[in-house]
């Protein structure tokens, strides 16, 4: 069934918004999971500002908040950055804040349990996020984000009819969850392949948590059945076709919803330089700045597709 | 008057179940339900509007969980006299845009149309389909000391308030499973599928599966809840104007994925003045261009049709008996307040010098703005109000204050009489519906008789109750206290029976 454009404009960017809080909300999780398991002596340099290197922003030493002052990256400075902070672009507050006001005008297209499952969700982060600056209770409030954004998926799946909206919705989710693998893979992992000459002492560990941030650690394990090595870890996220957060899926998974809408040509040619590109990068999944390079140059094809998405689907001009 | 108790608190007999079950629950066990509503009230993100109230522009909407009971031989009656009034006011409109015989025959005064602010002129020689204009009403009524219900007003414009009849029901329910299984509480559901009849019936000749379009201003609209709703019960989209063109062909088409589709029949929510920026308002952002064209070519049925308003002004409220007993030849059914028009040097004599015992209003606004309620104002407020009539007489009526009935509602914690309105929702096209009760709305505020959710009022579900079918029904429960039980038996057998 054809979709009004403008509601085409508010599910894609809900969806987006949606997976980008519950991807932002695991790396978070993870990352401080990944922390605990690694006790340093030097406490003058914080080791959290490297998560958000993930969203492209400056990640050592000091540097400017909303108003202006110069403030520490440090521990609370991210947490507030990412995940509590509602004005802040990207954080997980934020996000969920924004898919809300995103479905609450589309109400007639969803079912009508999507809608509650968001709104619920999103009472629950305005009056809780601000706790999560508190460790104790950052679990908690990472968990259900998480939680909320699959029982939303659940309640689409086994409720709405596969027209237009729920292909558009497909568009949203897997755009967003390709780039972010993208960004995990390109600044974490390349970091690390950077240092894996330098004695890394927990190396496994490291890796470990980069696949729980993106939910693969099981998976992971179970389709290379032996221990974790760097090179399979990153192709894993890359290019495997069955992991449905892996790079190569997410783009399957777009090609599939594509397929569905009429006048698709363009936006699919994208796809394929987007694709294309991807397994280009194969050859540069040992070598640490390389890699990083490679991710960015995806990233960018992918926003062209996004480009192409917008265009097509959800503009007026393009219909 | 008080509905739900007697001068001597008893409960009269439609409220006996209701009442011996809140006797049984006591103070803190009603409170706590009340609290369980509100909360599901936010959780189903039930809202409404307020404008230029900041960031937070959707408030989660106000309810009193005690229910108001209307017995149902009442309501039928109500039922009959609102579907009257409203065919004969669909003839009125359709007789001002044509013929205007009833101007000729000397029974509505010609320069209250010519002063109209909500005659359209470019509504002329238009013919929708059944002769019908406001196919979507919702009109205010009161009851005054002895019961008697009164229109109040009729809003023929974009009327709103139903979503909130289906939802302060589902909550309700969800309130007090115990009496919905006991009494034979009329069902408010159907009236989003009468509502999609009645649109797709207004579909131009020959479309089978009409597509159906409910036309919103916008997010910011005090009543996008309910836009938004409707459209989701009606599996209609929720359309703004620039979601619509009108093609060189006069058709109406939206924006979709797959190119544009066609439109036959629009809900729209907007004012007529803001609908089409070629014939109207110019610079109207929330309209389609040309949409007038499409709907006079008879390419696209809207509801309710540009021009209805017509009927809707507190001067045309006061012809009301006669434009019932004109096009109809019958007596109305329900009543009108007496009205005093100060058009007429008489009758707003009369207002200026009883100006402490009336309620001025003034005849264009609607959601309870600029009314001055003579009993209650201070001596600059009655001037300033002397100084609006006489400045403009055309747009005031007064009508005596009614005292208005109550219903009792929890009000920090405890059970105080509060006044109510309630408004009905009337659907007219080839056939009438109307609804099982309406929007209860209750003034908060003690002896207030503002009763608007904009200002501070609240909202009741409304049960039409029909006579039990069996004596016993409402003495079942379990634990209520000897002397309850046995009034409540008494009350339910004095007026069981009757119907098989």
């Amino acid at each position: 069934m054809a979709l009004l454009t403008r509601n085409a404009d508010r599910i894609y960017w809900a969806a987006r918004y949606l997976e980008r809080g519950e991807d932002v909300s695991r790396l978070v999780q993870s990352y401080g999971e990944l922390i605990d398991d690694l006790p340093t002596e030097d406490d003058s340099v914080s080791r959290w500002g490297a998560l958000l290197a993930v969203l492209g922003e400056t990640h050592s030493g000091s540097t400017d908040d909303l108003e202006s002052k110069t403030v520490e990256i440090d521990e609370r400075y991210v947490v507030r950055r990412l995940v509590s902070d509602a004005k802040q672009e990207g954080s997980v507050a934020q996000c969920v804040k924004a898919a809300r006001s995103n479905l609450r005008t589309t109400r007639e297209v969803l079912p009508r349990e999507a809608w509650r499952a968001v709104n619920d969700l999103s009472l629950f982060t305005r009056d809780e996020a601000v706790r999560a600056d508190d460790r104790r209770f950052r679990d908690r409030v990472l968990t259900r984000v998480i939680d909320d954004s699959r029982r939303l998926d659940g309640i689409l799946t086994s409720s709405m009819s596969r027209d237009d909206a729920w292909q558009i919705w497909r568009l949203g989710r897997y755009l967003e969850r390709a780039d972010m693998t993208t960004r995990v893979v390109g600044v974490r992992a390349a970091a690390l392949m950077a240092h894996r000459e330098s004695s890394l002492s927990y190396d496994e560990v490291h890796w470990m948590g980069v696949l729980r941030s993106l939910s693969a650690l099981q998976m992971y394990q179970r389709s290379t059945r032996g221990s974790i090595d760097a090179t399979s870890v990153v192709q894993f996220l890359l290019f495997d076709a069955r992991f449905p957060r892996a790079v190569a899926f997410c783009l399957d998974e777009i090609d599939r919803s594509l397929d569905r809408l009429t006048r698709s040509d363009g936006v699919r040619a994208t796809v394929t330089v987007a694709r294309d590109a991807l397994m280009s990068t194969m050859a540069t999944t040992t070598d640490g700045a390389d890699l990083d390079r490679a991710m960015e140059w995806v990233q960018s094809l992918l926003g062209k597709v996004n480009s192409a998405i917008t265009d097509r689907y959800l503009s007026i001009d393009g219909g | 008057m008080d509905e739900l108790l007697t001068p001597d608190h008893t409960p009269r007999p439609a409220a006996a179940g209701l009442w011996s079950l809140l006797d049984d629950l006591g103070p803190e066990e009603l409170l706590a339900r009340q609290h369980a509503t509100e909360l599901d009230i936010l959780t189903m993100g039930i809202t409404f509007t307020v404008y230029s109230d900041g960031e937070n522009i959707d408030r989660a909407w106000p309810f009193d969980v005690v229910p108001r009971i209307i017995p149902g031989d009442e309501w039928s009656q109500v039922e009959r006299g609102l579907a009257q009034r409203l065919r004969a006011v669909n003839m009125f409109i359709d007789d001002l845009y044509n013929d205007q015989r009833i101007i000729e025959d000397g029974v509505f005064p010609p320069d209250l149309l010519q002063d109209s602010a909500n005659f359209r002129p470019e509504c002329v020689g238009a013919h929708p389909k059944f002769g019908v204009w406001a196919h979507i009403s919702g009109s205010d009524l009161v009851r005054d000391d002895d019961g008697t219900f009164y229109v109040l007003e009729d809003n023929l414009r974009v009327p709103s308030g139903v979503s909130y009849v289906i939802e302060n029901r589902a909550v309700t329910k969800r309130a007090f499973p115990e009496l919905f299984g006991h009494n034979r509480i009329r069902p408010v559901d159907t009236y989003t599928d009468a509502l999609s009849r009645l649109l797709a019936s207004l579909a131009p000749d020959g479309v089978r599966k009409p597509r159906i379009v409910v036309l919103t201003p916008g997010i910011f609209n005090s009543a996008y809840f309910e836009h938004s709703f409707l459209a989701q019960r009606m599996g209609a989209e929720l359309v703004e104007g620039g979601d619509l063109v009108v093609g060189d062909d006069d058709c109406v088409y939206m924006h979709t994925t797959d190119g544009r589709r066609r439109v036959h029949v629009i809900y729209r929510r907007i004012d007529d003045l803001f609908l089409d920026p070629e014939a109207f308002r110019p610079d109207s952002l929330l309209g389609v261009a040309g949409l007038m064209r499409a709907w006079k070519a008879g390419n696209v049925g809207i509801a309710n049709a540009p021009g209805a308003g017509v009927a809707d002004d507190k001067c045309v409220y006061a012809w009301m008996p006669d434009i019932i007993r004109y096009y109809l030849d019958e007596e109305p059914q329900i009543a009108n307040v007496p009205t005093y028009r100060c058009m007429y040097d008489e009758e707003r004599e009369y207002v200026l010098e009883h100006l402490d015992e009336l309620v001025m209003k003034p005849a264009n606004e609607s959601g309870g703005y600029g009314i001055t309620i003579g009993s209650r104002a201070t001596e600059e407020e009655l001037t300033a109000c002397a100084e609006a009539i006489l400045d403009d007489p055309r747009n005031w009526v007064a009508q005596p204050i009614i005292n208005l009935s109550t219903v009792p509602t929890l009000i920090d914690g405890n059970l105080e009489p509060r006044h109510v309105d309630l408004r009905p929702f009337i659907l007219t096209g080839e056939s009438s519906y109307v609804t099982a009760g309406g929007l209860t709305r209750v003034a908060l505020q003690e002896g207030s008789l503002i009763v608007n959710s904009s200002q501070g009022g609240g909202s009741k579900d409304t049960w039409i109750v029909d006579e039990p079918r069996d004596g016993n029904q409402w003495s079942q429960s379990q634990s209520q206290t000897q002397s309850q039980g046995d009034s409540a038996q008494q009350q339910s057998q004095s007026i069981g029976g009757g119907e098989a």
